[in-house]
């Protein structure tokens, strides 16, 4: 793992000479902070006239605004790092230092837990700055420990999944802003589809002269392509873990799409050995 | 110290290299000889384990680099045709980084990049950028990577591709004086090359040995271009 180290040191300390880790960095800070100001204000107004925006009580704080502001950092995060994973393996393909890696003595896995590892560490600097964000609200209230906790775990979770899947599309693709583009359009697509999916009836919405041996079938495969379409995104699993409740399927949903986009870099990297 | 045995490679249907063998000894500089398009650059890539042989065996010392490609790796340096760098980093950051990649005790670390540094006349471009050098340096670099560590086999592909004359000589003059140390396989379509650095040359034409010349250094190098014109012409008839 030593070589993995170092090549996890150079990507990391690469991103940091380019403008490339600045520029996510700030963004994530720009955004989050502002997503933080304007929700937290909205939440002031609520809390002061909580019947004009159709509330019996003051709203509960967690749930109104710490979970959704979690939830929408994670998204973020999905969004923005396409600019971390783009330049991962890809740069290395379109600069031609993929040449040097791989006749140097090194293990696939030197290379793609060095890189992984790399993006981690972006990953924890974001959460850190998210996390700054909230610890300001601490002196002012009695913010539960779980929410908080959870709510940065959840965000951490998504960050390595997404930069799972944004490490394989970079090892199949040689062009970095192709790469990038292509995991922002998976992203995007997954989030699109999540979201109409929430807004399908629960039932299929079958005529009633409909056959009724028909119906029972596509009835189960109805319910089985919208329980698909609603667990597959990967933001829809951290809202519940960001309300402080904790499911061991969310968790697993996370741990499993990391490792097995990178059991499938490992084939992509492994690729260039099959013998033609 | 190199052994390739029937080297097969298919590009789809295209065969870029046809059952190839030969054999380098210890300390031998040799050049791979061949014009555009021979398979030389394929040859390279396949004895470094960059890419896979479509069939046959290739030994870097006692190892098969396809079964054995770590142990096989801590054998080579290389010098790729096209020199990829990180244009970020700075001369040092890159030389230690490739000496920790490949392994270089801790301890070594510093005299292996100085030594490395001396060699390759890179003393007045340590701490400056990659990407704001000249072809010429960034050919050195890429020497000095292939040389740090010391390892025992140098491969070096077309290495004079490129610069101008005087940073030509400044190579060739940088190969010449790693004879000995290392077993070098250098390949090139520069016939005077062959004969200035080489003591032994394979012809490579279309993906086939055809011909393989002693070199003489007392012998004219217009012998070799004979002989090489004459591999290359005999394989255009056939």
């Amino acid at each position: 793992m030593k070589s993995a180290w170092t090549i996890g040191k150079r990507e990391f300390l690469s991103f940091f000479i380019t403008p490339s880790g600045y520029v996510i960095l700030g963004l994530i800070a720009l955004l989050t902070g502002t997503a933080f100001v304007l929700s937290f204000l909205t939440y002031v107004q609520i809390s002061q006239s909580p019947f004009q925006f159709g509330y019996s009580s003051v709203p509960d704080f967690e749930e109104t605004f710490l979970s959704p502001y979690f939830v929408f950092c994670g998204i973020m995060i999905m969004f923005l790092s396409p600019i971390i994973t783009m330049r991962l393996l890809s740069e290395e393909y379109h600069r031609g230092t993929m040449e040097l890696l791989l006749t140097y003595p090194l293990r696939d896995r030197d290379i793609i837990f060095g890189k992984f590892g790399s993006a981690l560490i972006i990953l924890l600097l974001a959460i850190i700055l998210i996390a700054l964000n909230v610890c300001l609200l601490l002196p002012f209230s009695d913010v539960e420990w779980s929410v908080l906790l959870f709510g940065l775990c959840s965000v951490f979770l998504m960050g390595m999944a997404v930069l799972s899947v944004g490490l394989f599309i970079s090892s199949l693709i040689t062009y970095p802003i192709t790469a990038g583009l292509v995991s922002f359009g998976i992203y995007l697509l997954m989030f699109i589809v999540g979201n109409v999916a929430e807004k399908l009836p629960a039932s299929a919405p079958l005529p009633g002269t409909f056959p009724i041996i028909l119906k029972g079938m596509i009835e189960r495969l109805y319910i089985l392509f919208r329980s698909l379409l609603l667990e597959l995104p990967l933001d829809n699993h951290a809202k519940n873990m960001a309300l402080g409740i904790l499911e061991p399927k969310d968790i697993a949903y996370y741990l499993l799409c990391t490792a097995f986009f990178i059991f499938l870099t490992f084939r992509s990297l492994e690729s260039r050995n099959w013998r033609k | 110290m190199i052994e390739v045995q029937k080297l097969t490679k298919y590009y789809g249907l295209f065969c870029a290299l046809k059952e190839v063998s030969f054999s380098i000894q210890k300390g031998e500089r040799v050049g791979l000889l061949g014009p555009n398009g021979a398979g030389k650059s394929t040859m390279m890539r396949i004895l470094t384990g960059f890419m896979p042989a479509s069939y046959g065996t290739t030994k870097i010392g006692h190892y098969e680099i396809h079964e054995y490609p770590l142990e096989a790796k801590r054998l080579i340096g290389y010098l790729p045709e096209r020199v990829p760098l990180y244009d970020e980093m700075t001369v040092k950051s890159f030389l230690k980084f490739v000496a920790q990649v490949k392994g270089v005790p801790r301890s070594e670390l510093k005299s292996s990049v100085d030594e490395v540094v001396h060699t390759c006349g890179l003393e007045q471009v340590f701490y400056r950028i990659i990407g704001v050098l000249s072809k010429g340096y960034r050919q050195r670099l890429g020497l000095a990577q292939a040389l740090i560590g010391s390892p025992p086999v140098v491969i070096l592909d077309e290495p004079t591709v490129g610069l101008d004359p005087q940073q030509v000589v400044e190579i060739r003059e940088l190969i010449k004086n790693l004879g000995g140390k290392h077993t070098v396989l250098l390949s090139t379509h520069i016939l005077s090359e062959v004969s200035l650095l080489c003591s032994r040359a394979l012809i490579l034409n279309k993906g086939e040995i055809v011909a393989e010349i002693t070199i003489d250094p007392s012998r004219p190098s217009a012998e070799i271009e004979q002989a090489f014109l004459k591999a290359i012409s005999k394989e255009g008839l056939d």
